[in-house]
């Protein structure tokens, strides 16, 4: 097996050229019209920013319709979208779209958000770095993990799902190389619901996922 | 003083720096400028001070010029940076006839340097206009904007946009500053040197003289507020939430302010600020030289809490400043404060008089949260407001920018 590179990244934010919606009607409208980027950020990307809490929901719109929008009910029903479940991130997009329509037609009065809580279209360029770790076999992943910040744990573990191989971790793809062998660190990773942990969280569960493989060999 | 990378590894991290290095030999010796109005005093002064020798170190060949003015031209500068905050000023043609002629007189002097160079970076609107007088430029034209235009006078705005839309690129603080503009738009917030004379660790003697020096009390509470003399960070709302306080806790308020070359504004507001503190001894109302680093450092160590009770802030790097003193601050719902400023975790953001004179009492009554909020504020300007952060920032625009500006991913 070739050894695992292990690498780190950061985000550069940028607008996304979409003015900023006031309401739920415009809200609608930019998101049919944003780029993947644009929908990828709101939806994925979130964990890298800095944060305090433990939000109530991992996505932006689901933020913003709770906060500035005052909708619970739209909040909840966008908060439950993990978009790494779905097969392409079009598919993301048709489903927030179908959300919000569902929800323009129950209210009466179109949610608004007061003048300077607008929704701001943005995108983020991923500058990816080279740690120069490497990690030779199954059994160091554990240990590797516990030392790589949380840019590392984000772009092998969740980011990697929108690389080639789509929908899978570094990790479980570098294992694949020799399946057989790596098969119950493969079931392990796959196994992490890893959507709604904070990339903290992430780790330890990762950790902890690996750690009881070792523990049972 | 020009502190070496290595000096921050203690700081902020092992993996940072060679983030940092990494993209500095990816960049190679490209030529850098970078151009504002002032060479001391204000915020975007104290980023260049260390950002020019790091860019230098990681082997960017870079420069820092700065603008030379008459008063009536930074009288007109300073009526466009009240403008594009949001205050109605009447700049007439005249105005903006002299905001020309000073740029096209800087431009005959700088047109070899800016000309040439790979990456220049126009901070603030002073210099706007050296880019449309910049025929056959080499290189990238980045415009930096460091207020809050969020809510920008439309007719100032509406000239400025001519010269800006020009640019290549545009560096925001915050989402809600940016303007439509035909170019990308890279958001930024600034940060801080922790090593600098402003943010350094100072023996306990070094306090104690700048107390003895001002005559503060050691036994009773201290609030400080740092920042220009400016009408924007509402130094007369300070003394009122201040005298709402002292009826119940007998407090004291510093009241630091400095100047810069590009403020003629600053006496008049001082003036209105000595006038609402009257004979009230427990007030100090500073005016400190642009170079006093270390009394404001001392200053706001001394504080118990900090205030930044500004109704209009690009980003507030005094209340960074105060919070990697491990101080909670009670700062003005705005701007930049907004992004800093976390209720309960690293302050308090307030809108009014009331709103602060409320906050401050509350945790000179529960002092230990004073001490909580403080220590969780220092872990998150570290995490997030240090110079390292900001120059990767920079460093990676820069690559992106010479790479078309709106890449998805690249690896270094």
């Amino acid at each position: 097996m070739t050894p695992f590179k292990v690498k780190d990244c950061a985000l550069l934010v940028r607008m996304s050229g979409l003015p900023p919606a006031i309401n739920l009607r415009e809200l609608r409208e930019r998101l049919a019209a944003c780029s993947e980027n644009a929908l990828f950020h709101h939806f994925c990307e979130p964990l890298l920013r800095p944060a305090f809490d433990h939000p109530d929901y991992r996505n932006d719109f689901a933020v913003w319709a709770k906060w500035y929008l005052a909708d619970r009910v739209l909040a909840e029903r966008l908060g439950i979208l993990d978009p790494f479940s779905m097969g392409s991130l079009e598919e993301l997009r048709a489903v927030t779209l179908d959300i919000i329509d569902e929800r323009l037609s129950e209210v009466v009065a179109i949610p608004s958000a007061a003048q300077g809580d607008e929704f701001y279209f943005l995108e983020a360029t991923t500058i990816v770095f080279d740690t120069e770790d490497r990690i030779a076999s199954a059994r160091e992943l554990a240990p590797a993990i516990r030392k790589m910040t949380n840019g590392s744990v984000y772009y092998h573990f969740l980011e990697a799902r929108r690389r080639t191989p789509v929908g899978r971790d570094d990790f479980s793809a570098w294992l694949k190389a020799e399946e057989k062998k790596n098969a119950k660190y493969i079931r392990a990773l796959e196994s992490i619901d890893f959507y709604f942990h904070t990339l903290s969280n992430l780790k330890e569960e990762i950790i902890a996922a690996l750690e009881k493989v070792e523990r049972k060999r | 003083m020009t502190v070496p990378l290595a000096a921050y590894e203690k700081i902020v991290g092992p993996t940072a720096i060679t983030q940092l290095r990494r993209l500095g030999k990816k960049l190679g010796k490209i030529r850098v400028v970078h151009v504002n109005s002032t060479k001391e005093g204000g915020g975007v002064a104290e980023i260049l001070e260390w950002m020019i020798p790091l860019m230098c170190e990681l082997g960017l060949d870079t420069t820092w010029e700065v603008l030379q003015g008459t008063e009536e031209f930074f009288e007109v500068t300073k009526n466009i940076h009240n403008g594009l905050q949001g205050r109605p000023v009447d700049l007439s043609h005249k105005g903006w006839q002299i905001f020309q002629e000073i740029n096209e007189k800087n431009m005959d002097k700088l047109r070899p340097t800016l000309k040439d160079a790979d990456i220049v970076v126009v901070h603030d609107p002073q210099p706007a206009f050296l880019l449309p007088l910049c025929d056959k430029r080499k290189g990238k034209w980045i415009w930096r904007g460091h207020i809050d235009i969020s809510r920008p006078f439309r007719p100032v705005w509406k000239v400025l946009r001519t010269m800006l839309e020009k640019y290549d690129a545009s560096i925001f603080s915050m989402c809600e500053f940016a303007q439509a503009l035909p170019h990308i738009q890279f958001l930024v917030p600034p940060s801080i040197d922790p090593l600098s004379p402003k943010n350094r660790d100072l023996e306990p003697s070094e306090l104690e003289t700048v107390r003895t020096r001002f005559g503060i009390d050691p036994d009773r509470p201290l609030l400080v507020q740092v920042s220009r003399f400016d009408r924007f960070k509402d130094p007369v709302g300070v003394i009122q939430a201040y005298r709402m306080v002292r009826k119940v806790v007998p407090v004291q308020l510093v009241l630091a302010g400095g100047s810069a070359t590009d403020d003629p504004e600053g006496n008049a507001v001082l003036e209105d600020v000595l006038e609402a503190a009257g004979e009230d001894p427990d007030i100090h109302v500073l005016n400190l030289p642009p170079t006093a680093h270390l009394t404001i450092n001392a200053l706001q160590r001394l504080a118990d809490i900090i205030l930044q009770k500004s109704t209009r802030e690009g980003f507030g790097l005094t209340v960074t400043e105060g919070m990697w003193k491990g101080k909670p601050v009670i700062g003005g719902d705005t701007g930049g404060i907004r992004l800093q400023v976390v209720n309960h975790h690293t302050g308090f953001l307030v809108n009014t008089p009331e709103g602060a004179a409320h906050r401050i009492r509350y945790l000179l009554h529960h002092r230990e949260r004073i001490r909580e909020i403080g220590a969780e504020a220092r872990e998150f300007v570290r995490e997030n407001f240090l110079l390292s952060r900001h120059l990767r920032e920079y460093l990676t625009l820069f690559l992106a920018i010479r790479r078309g500006g709106d890449v998805r991913s690249f690896e270094v």
